[in-house]
């Protein structure tokens, strides 16, 4: 009963409700992060793109994740301004390595957002709309369905691990590496295979590969959102390059 | 009408039928050989036999992933209303055949329900009009209007297969297959399936379905099609089906045809000194409690069954008792002393519903002793030779059969010394020689010392293994008994029969 309960607490919402932002938008907005941390001119203006994204996935209802992405990436900052004060070949090595963080990380955060609000119906209209071609929309939309059933894998593999005696912590990691990666390794790809395989099936046999145009039960388009998100991201790339 | 003409099918290479998730690859399992069979349309046929009979084989041919999907070499047609369907897409096919899979967990692509029961229309290009009205007759029909609106991930396994049958129900396909759908649901789930079943029955449409579970499609099926290393060796009628006598269907390795024959084995005397204790266990997840009031001892041998439904808390409470389940009250006793989570980890060990997630390692015999400190050779070899997995100590675990995988888990278990073991639904899928298997393997556990706790929704399993039976619904411990023909009616009551 109370298990009842705490679900019918949390809703979903099926209709277009608040903000909300087309995926072709989100693929618009990705693009332009990707370009903008590639050609940042400085720290500081890293800063200013991880604070918009933050506030981009706030908007998207995704507080927490927001929140750690954004504490995890002042961690990062702050380790950065202290390696800079080293000398030698430690600041070589440091430099270099959390160069590349300062890279991925705020497209990967981004990705994420992007990723968990988007369903898959919307997405294969959108990109059937941008007549996308099937080769490609398809097997992105089973990866990104499959993205959630690998952290009910690692949460079956962490219990394996555990009944082993093998803790699956970062201690671990450095006393064992090779055992520890097997551990995680072995059994994720062999789920991941076999999920991935009959996801597939189940689509191809509800007519996935269908030409016609798509429809779509929540309906998609461009809004005011779409104009104000991609400004404000374009205007932060735009004020890197002057 | 469906035809299969003089169809001969081998999987190619790796490829193989699986059968279900727990049927591992062997060498040439699931093939056909010269099937003939003709479907009438309204007709409800039940494929039987054991694991890599080739059931599925034929379900996959009719939807046509053999050969689009499974690659193979194949000889013979399939034919739907006089037209071959080699000649035709996948998207054609998928607009009158409609095809429900075993795993609730792998056979939805939205988050939420409402998305999902809409998939197959959205990709037929319905317009939005329509579908709107369809999903909401879909949801009337199947009743299953408490179920929109949810999010996929929060629901049961057994909502979440209602929720794939919707789907394809929301298409108003010709035909429906169905490959082992009952596999993961509970009783209550099994009796909502037969429900929609019939009421497409009703509606006239064709089903095929391939089972090991036969008792909820006797009053369904108009013919039952046995088959045997890939070749169909009897069809029946239910009727004639029912008069099959007990021993023989065993030997046929098939399930029973109604549980009210199915009777529990005599009773294990229950032992007397009590090793584990649980006092006024509570568990929660975050701050919600899942489980409350959990009192109960139990003593070396014992096989206690955990029953409730889908999503009562009783992979919380399993987990609990391996240790993995941290947030909780009250006090795990052992021999007296009280345990912390470290103390029951070491003790117990879980063998998980999909075993491949607790198989690391390239070999058998390497499996058993990964990650083991100090396992001495002499035991290892003994405890392989025990569990008759001495053949196979140079495979690959993932080569193995579902059972055979089963018994490499347990083999680490016992090389452990672990004295607790949980089952989580062993038997999911499994055919009727296998289930035997995992009984008897089970006993000897016991008879070994051990305490053994299976979570399960398998009445058969539990007549064939189970001392006592745990109950756990509502959040609570509901009842604690012994299993024996003095409370087969409760148990019964149970399982809401």
């Amino acid at each position: 009963m109370s298990r009842e309960r705490r679900r019918l607490r949390m809703p979903v919402d099926t209709g277009r409700t608040g903000f909300w932002i087309d995926p072709r938008t989100k693929m618009v907005i990705l693009l332009l992060c990707v370009l903008s941390a590639a050609m940042a001119p400085s720290l500081h203006y890293e800063v200013l793109l991880v604070l918009l994204i933050t506030c981009f996935g706030i908007a998207c209802r995704k507080v927490r994740y927001s929140i750690i992405g954004a504490l995890a990436y002042a961690a990062v900052y702050f380790l950065t301004i202290a390696a800079l004060k080293t000398h030698g070949s430690v600041q070589v090595m440091l430099a270099a390595f959390l160069g590349l963080v300062h890279k991925v990380y705020p497209c990967g955060i981004l990705s994420g957002i992007l990723i968990s609000t988007t369903k898959v119906g919307e997405f294969l209209s959108a990109m059937n709309r941008s007549h996308v071609s099937q080769k490609i929309v398809i097997p992105v939309a089973v990866m990104m369905r499959y993205i959630p059933t690998v952290r009910e894998d690692w949460h079956f593999i962490k219990d394996a691990m555990k009944m082993r005696d093998i803790s699956p912590s970062l201690k671990s990691f450095l006393t064992h590496p090779g055992m520890t990666v097997e551990c995680i390794y072995v059994p994720l790809m062999m789920a991941a295979s076999k999920t991935a395989d009959e996801l597939t099936v189940a689509s191809v046999t509800r007519g996935i590969e269908n030409p016609k145009p798509r429809t779509s039960n929540v309906q998609i388009g461009f809004g005011v959102w779409d104009v104000v998100v991609t400004a404000c991201f374009l205007a932060l790339f735009l004020a890197g390059q002057l | 009408m469906i035809e299969l003409r003089q169809i001969t099918f081998s999987y190619k290479g790796n490829q193989t039928g699986r059968e279900g998730s727990q049927e591992g690859p062997e060498q040439g399992k699931g093939g056909l050989q010269n099937v003939n069979l003709t479907i009438q349309d309204g007709e409800c046929i039940l494929l039987c036999g054991r694991s890599g009979c080739g059931k599925t084989t034929i379900t996959r041919l009719v939807n046509g992933l053999i050969p689009r999907f499974y690659a193979g070499d194949l000889s013979g047609q399939v034919f739907i209303n006089g037209q071959d369907i080699a000649d035709y897409p996948m998207y054609e096919i998928a607009e009158h055949i409609g095809s429900v899979f075993q795993n609730p967990r792998t056979q939805f692509f939205n988050v939420d329900s409402d998305s999902e029961i809409a998939f197959g229309m959205e990709n037929e290009a319905c317009p939005p009009e329509e579908m709107k009205k369809r999903v909401d007759i879909t949801a009337k029909d199947l009743d299953i209007e408490h179920l929109r609106g949810r999010s996929l991930h929060e629901l049961s396994g057994g909502e979440k297969q209602k929720i794939a049958f919707a789907s394809v129900y929301a298409m108003n396909p010709d035909i429906y297959l169905l490959d082992e759908p009952s596999s993961n649901l509970d009783m209550e789930a099994i009796g909502d399936l037969k429900r929609h079943l019939a009421l497409v029955k009703k509606q006239g449409k064709t089903i095929l379905i391939a089972e090991h579970r036969l008792y909820y499609l006797m009053d369904l099926a108009d013919r039952i099609v046995y088959m045997e290393q890939g070749q169909i060796t009897g069809i029946y009628t239910p009727k004639q089906f029912r008069e099959i006598p007990e021993a023989r269907r065993e030997e046929m390795g098939l399930r029973a045809t109604s549980l009210n024959t199915v009777h529990p084995k005599t009773a294990i005397p229950v032992p007397s000194v009590p090793l584990l204790e649980l006092k006024d266990v509570a568990l929660r997840y975050r701050k919600h409690t899942v489980l409350d009031g959990i009192n109960l001892t139990a003593g070396a041998g014992e096989i206690i069954g955990i029953i409730g439904h889908n999503g009562a808390g009783k992979t919380t409470l399993s987990r609990a008792l391996c240790g993995l389940h941290k947030n909780s009250d009250g006090q795990f006793i052992w021999n007296g002393h009280p345990q912390s989570n470290k103390g029951r980890l070491k003790r117990s060990y879980m063998v998980m519903q999909d075993v491949n997630y607790e198989l690391f390692a390239e070999s058998v015999r390497a499996e058993c002793t990964f990650g083991i400190r100090k396992a001495p050779p002499g035991f290892v070899d003994s405890t392989m030779e025990k569990l008759g997995l001495t053949p196979y100590r140079d495979k690959h675990p993932n080569t193995l059969s579902g059972g055979q995988k089963q018994r490499v888990a347990v083999a680490v278990s016992m090389i452990c010394g672990k004295e607790l073991l949980v089952f989580d639904e062993p038997t999911s899928g499994l055919d009727f020689d296998s289930m035997r298997q995992v009984a008897e393997l089970i006993r000897e556990l016991s008879a070994a010392g051990k305490i053994i706790f299976i979570v399960t929704h398998d009445y058969e399993f539990i007549c064939r293994t189970c001392s006592r039976i745990l109950h756990v619904d509502y959040g609570r411990q509901c009842e604690d008994f012994p299993v024996s023909s003095i409370t087969e009616n409760q148990i019964r009551q149970l399982f809401s029969m």
